[in-house]
């Protein structure tokens, strides 16, 4: 019983040693903003910030806080459409599958369950290197020739890098949640004259409510978080001219393959350290507040 | 009517061979088995969860094999009650009539007599997980019925209870039992329970029948040792039968002799003798009963009888029903036991 005791206390110390070494990166993050809130001096002007012929290399005055950044609100703009187009997907594929999983045994479940664990412990590079190479070599590499289209580093292949890393994310959430709600509900409710789709909107999917909004939640922010998969499939930036995409695209500045995370590491790399810096602060105050309302929800059942 | 015929299904360690029952309007059912018989599939059957390997299920004349279990009309009470956890009281006794789309009026109206009935009005704005066991239970009960099933299914529904209240609800079923002319049919493991509520029992044993009748009929004339040892005979004993007319005589394994008329049989035998059919001490009955001199072991008080071991060169456990105060025993008090030949259930036994 001690040893139990001493073995729970360890456990304890070291997620309070971790708790405080993530608060003191964050603070970190923080408080080198802060200080350059207006940062003033050179920025270094890559690709990414302005129009893609702009001369690489070019130096120019920092206009002042990275808000005022055009290529940061295209960056987040970009983060946000993609991720919420990746959710939206994974939610239709997801939840319906995850259901069914939890319900029946399928042939091959055993390679299901070890391929998207996998997913979610892997290096997301490496799964965007395994997508590059399933579309680029073999068949599904012929499908895209006879249909003309070319999916990497093409703007709808961040969403698709983005969309495996999120379902593997949100399907572990849902199917621990469908297989805890009791599949007598259903059985009940069908002997009382429910069709089985009302059984389950009706009974299954409130149950489940606060477990399917929380898997919502972490395939969105694994989307939005996304960085090595993105910069294997998609690139940082999309190789196509501004005046080929379609106004709409062009309008919510989706021309550029640069989300969040991507954009961090190319401003570092340029030598735009604060402005990668401040991407960096937003990104962990996102994923915070993210698993903030998740453990809302474990407490009451709602967000707000 | 319910009829199940030549019902078979394999589910993995879960299986029913052959099984035909059939339950009439108006009657309370009890299906009877030790942990593993197979009960609950039986149930899920009839509710349409599981399509029979073989056989029929057929309700009011229809054959429902194959319809799913919402165009069968059977009202169902799972284990757990399966109370919906998202909806108040009220909404899951409605929860059958809004699904037939019975009209709005009609449903408020309905609901609140079959509240009224099962006497859980007061519940009705409550989430089921906040209740009780026994409110829970009510509104499952509620929730089934509302919809007017041709069968109530009820499975285990008094096993989650404290015992203080099991006996209560068994009293309670029997009466929405009475007061709706339900056809039930419950499923539980305890011959006590069955005992309290059943019309007519049907004790399973690895996923067959074993018997079909009612409670007098199993107590007097158990079809097989197990339904024998699971309706509480407690003494078993070996020993060799040696047929006289209609009944038989048997020698058993320590020497003494016993005479049974409940069959003729000839060869290895397992003899069973309920506790209460033991007689203590008084003058020796007449109409062949055998008697043997025997040792007081223990004595045990229970609430509605003493339990008496007996040591008569073999072990014996008697029921004592006479009042407490009556004639009292202790401990190594010599004793003469008389057992009638009627109350000798006699078994051949594989040598």
């Amino acid at each position: 019983m001690a040893s139990s005791r001493s073995q729970a206390r360890l456990v304890v110390a070291l997620a309070y040693l971790v708790t405080v070494m993530l608060l003191m990166g964050s603070c970190w993050l923080f408080v080198s903003n802060a200080g350059q809130l207006w940062p003033k001096g050179e920025l270094h002007i890559t690709k990414e910030m302005e129009g893609w012929r702009t001369d690489e290399g070019r130096v120019r005055e920092f206009a002042g806080g990275f808000w005022h950044e055009p290529a940061f609100w295209r960056s987040v703009n970009l983060t946000v459409v993609t991720a919420t187009i990746t959710t939206f997907i994974a939610a239709l594929v997801g939840i319906p599958a995850s259901y069914a999983l939890s319900r029946h045994r399928v042939p091959g479940q055993a390679v299901i369950d070890v391929l998207f664990s996998s997913v979610i412990v892997l290096p997301s590079a490496s799964v965007g290197l395994c997508l590059l190479i399933v579309f680029q070599y073999g068949p599904i590499f012929e499908l895209e020739k006879r249909l003309g289209v070319y999916v990497p580093y093409t703007l709808p292949s961040i969403v698709v890098v983005q969309l495996v890393l999120s379902l593997a994310m949100g399907m572990s959430v849902w199917r621990a949640t469908f297989a805890g709600v009791n599949p007598r509900f259903e059985h009940v409710a069908r002997s009382l004259g429910s069709s089985s789709w009302r059984a389950f909107r009706t009974v299954t999917l409130p149950s489940a409510k606060t477990g399917i909004i929380a898997g919502l939640i972490l395939a969105w922010t694994r989307a939005a978080a996304e960085f090595g998969g993105v910069l294997m499939f998609s690139g940082t930036f999309a190789e196509k001219p501004l005046e080929t995409f379609s106004p709409l695209a062009r309008g919510l500045q989706l021309h550029k393959a640069d989300p969040l995370a991507v954009n961090m590491w190319v401003q570092i790399e340029y030598g735009n350290v604060e402005y990668g810096f401040a991407i960096g602060f937003v990104l962990v105050t996102v994923s915070a507040l993210s698993v903030y309302a998740i453990h809302k929800l474990g407490g009451k059942g709602y967000v707000w | 009517m319910i009829q199940i015929e030549n019902l078979s299904i394999d589910l993995g360690e879960f299986r029913l061979r052959d099984i035909g029952l059939s339950i009439h309007d108006g009657e309370y059912m009890v299906v009877l088995g030790p942990t593993g018989a197979g009960k609950t599939v039986l149930v899920e059957c009839i509710v349409g969860i599981y399509r029979p390997k073989t056989g029929r299920v057929i309700v009011d004349g229809h054959d429902v094999t194959d319809l799913y279990p919402e165009e069968r009309h059977v009202g169902y009470v799972p284990q757990d009650y399966a109370l919906f956890p998202n909806m108040t009281v009220a909404r899951n006794v409605a929860y059958g009539l809004e699904a037939r789309k019975a009209p709005r009026a009609d449903v408020e109206k309905r609901v609140r007599e079959m509240m009224d009935l099962l006497g859980i009005a007061h519940l009705d704005c409550r989430l089921p997980l906040n209740l009780s066991g026994g409110e829970k239970q009510r509104v499952a009960l509620g929730r089934a019925l509302i919809t007017q099933p041709r069968i109530l299914l009820l499975d285990e529904p008094l096993a989650a209870l404290d015992e203080n209240l099991r006996s209560g609800l068994a009293a309670e079923l029997r009466r929405v039992h009475r007061t709706l002319h339900g056809t039930f049919l419950h499923v539980c493991h305890s011959f006590e329970e069955t005992a309290d509520v059943a019309d007519r029992v049907a004790i399973m044993k690895e996923g067959r029948l074993a018997q079909v009748g009612t409670i007098e009929e199993v107590l007097a004339r158990p079809a097989d040792l197990f339904v024998a040892e699971f309706s509480r005979a407690r003494n078993f004993l070996h020993g060799t039968a040696e047929r006289i007319g209609n009944g038989c005589r048997v020698r058993l394994n320590g020497g003494p002799i016993l005479l049974s008329d409940y069959g003729a049989f000839d060869g290895p035998v397992t003899v069973a003798i309920r506790p209460e059919d033991i007689a203590l001490d008084g003058p020796a009955q007449a109409g062949g009963a055998t008697s043997w001199p025997a040792t007081v072991t223990a004595i045990r008080p229970k609430p509605t009888h003493t339990e008496i071991e007996l040591d008569a060169g073999f072990p014996l456990v008697a029921h004592d029903r006479s009042a407490p105060g009556g004639p009292s025993l202790s401990v190594g008090d010599p004793i003469a036991v008389h057992v009638r030949a009627q109350a000798v259930k006699v078994f051949p036994r594989a040598s």
